[in-house]
């Protein structure tokens, strides 16, 4: 385990004060925030400005932090002396397990063991064609479990998960009695899911929205097209003079859900190139016989 | 909006890391909807994070989660 310096995270100095903590954490939380940074780790590195900060920002994580770092190169190899945090008192176990690093977890991570069982959360990234053919997913989950010498480790559990189809952006899927174990009934695990970035598939609720590239003869004068869609493909009819931009709606081929979404193609005419003396013969044989002016009205 | 995508004030809880208290409170000052979707996920994680991270009192959060949400639908418009 790689030790982490919380101070060159946050950017201050070991003696800095709780306000220059706070003001520092605070600008970089602005920097980083996921809604408006342009940087590209900006959720990892905010994921990291939160860790720096959760201990930081708490006097007695502070101070046993700093007793413990005495030493400490980051990066360098780390073993928490045994018993290490005998003496001090956590009293606020406001963190979630998950969203820590494994450093964090084994120094803070001993602190407030549950009484029962809760409800646990984690996110699933899925493909966009599994929520047409459903899918099962290994997802490995960490949660803190005591020891028989009452000490608390990070335990890794595999679970193997079936995906519905017809699942959704955001959907909650409720595991009964794989939450947390405690002294009485598990809780529940609830996963959230989420669908990876695709080239061509964006997925909006129970809508599926699809680019649909066309050549101008296709939009022109209509056309029958077989377009891919996840799990198989749909022969889709453009109506004649279709143009860049317009949307074609094709009810409950989305998402497949109950009721199932709408597949929304969005024509976009593609203009080959005059690479050839065939295609510049046809584009200024067009361009003398067609009374066309694209800004006709502008 | 169907029932099916509704998730309970429990459920929210426990996604969003909050206490029923802190929704229940936001809920009666109509900064959140009485009923959740994955919408209000998404406002309730906002919000959260805007007041313990700036100390944001809880009216300016929900200003600002109006903003990002206007802003999702004008970037979702765009593409």
């Amino acid at each position: 385990m790689e030790f982490k310096d919380y101070y060159q995270t946050l950017g201050v100095p070991r003696e800095a004060s709780a306000d220059d903590i706070r003001k520092a954490f605070r600008r970089l939380a602005r920097k980083y925030h996921p809604d408006v940074s342009k940087e590209a780790d900006a959720e990892a590195r905010m994921k990291e400005v939160n860790e720096a900060y959760a201990v930081l920002s708490d006097a007695e994580k502070r101070a046993a932090y700093d007793q413990l770092g005495r030493g400490y190169r980051p990066g360098e190899e780390f073993r928490p002396p045994p018993d290490w945090d005998a003496g001090f008192e956590f009293s606020h176990h406001d963190f979630q397990g998950a969203d820590y690093s494994d450093f964090f977890a084994e120094l803070f991570g001993r602190m407030g063991t549950r009484a029962h069982g809760e409800d646990h959360y984690a996110k699933v990234l899925l493909d966009v064609e599994d929520a047409f053919l459903g899918a099962t997913r290994q997802i490995a989950l960490r949660a803190p479990k005591v020891d028989a010498r009452g000490r608390v480790a990070l335990e890794t559990r595999t679970l193997n998960v079936k995906i519905p189809a017809g699942v959704r952006e955001g959907q909650l899927i409720r595991l009964a009695g794989q939450g947390a174990a405690g002294a009485g009934k598990p809780g529940d695990l609830l996963l959230e899911v989420h669908f990876k970035p695709h080239a061509r598939y964006r997925v909006q609720g129970r809508d599926l929205h699809v680019d649909l590239p066309v050549a101008p003869w296709e939009a022109a004068l209509g056309a029958v097209l077989r377009v891919p869609v996840p799990g198989g493909a749909l022969n889709v009819r453009i109506p004649a003079g279709a143009q860049s931009g317009r949307v074609l709606r094709v009810r409950g081929k989305g998402i497949p859900a109950e009721p199932p979404g709408d597949l929304l193609l969005a024509i976009r005419v593609v203009v080959p190139p005059a690479d050839s003396a065939q295609a510049r013969a046809l584009y200024e044989q067009m361009a003398r016989d067609m009374a066309f002016d694209p800004r006709a009205g502008a | 909006m169907s029932d099916d995508e509704l998730i309970t004030l429990e459920e929210l809880t426990v996604v969003c890391a909050v206490s029923a208290e802190w929704v229940r409170e936001r809920v009666a000052e109509g900064l959140l909807p009485e009923r959740f979707d994955t919408l209000a996920v998404r406002r309730v994680r906002r919000m959260r994070s805007l007041e313990r991270d700036f100390d944001a009192a809880p009216e300016l959060a929900a200003l600002v989660a109006d903003l990002l949400e206007e802003l999702d639908a004008l970037r979702a418009h765009l593409r």
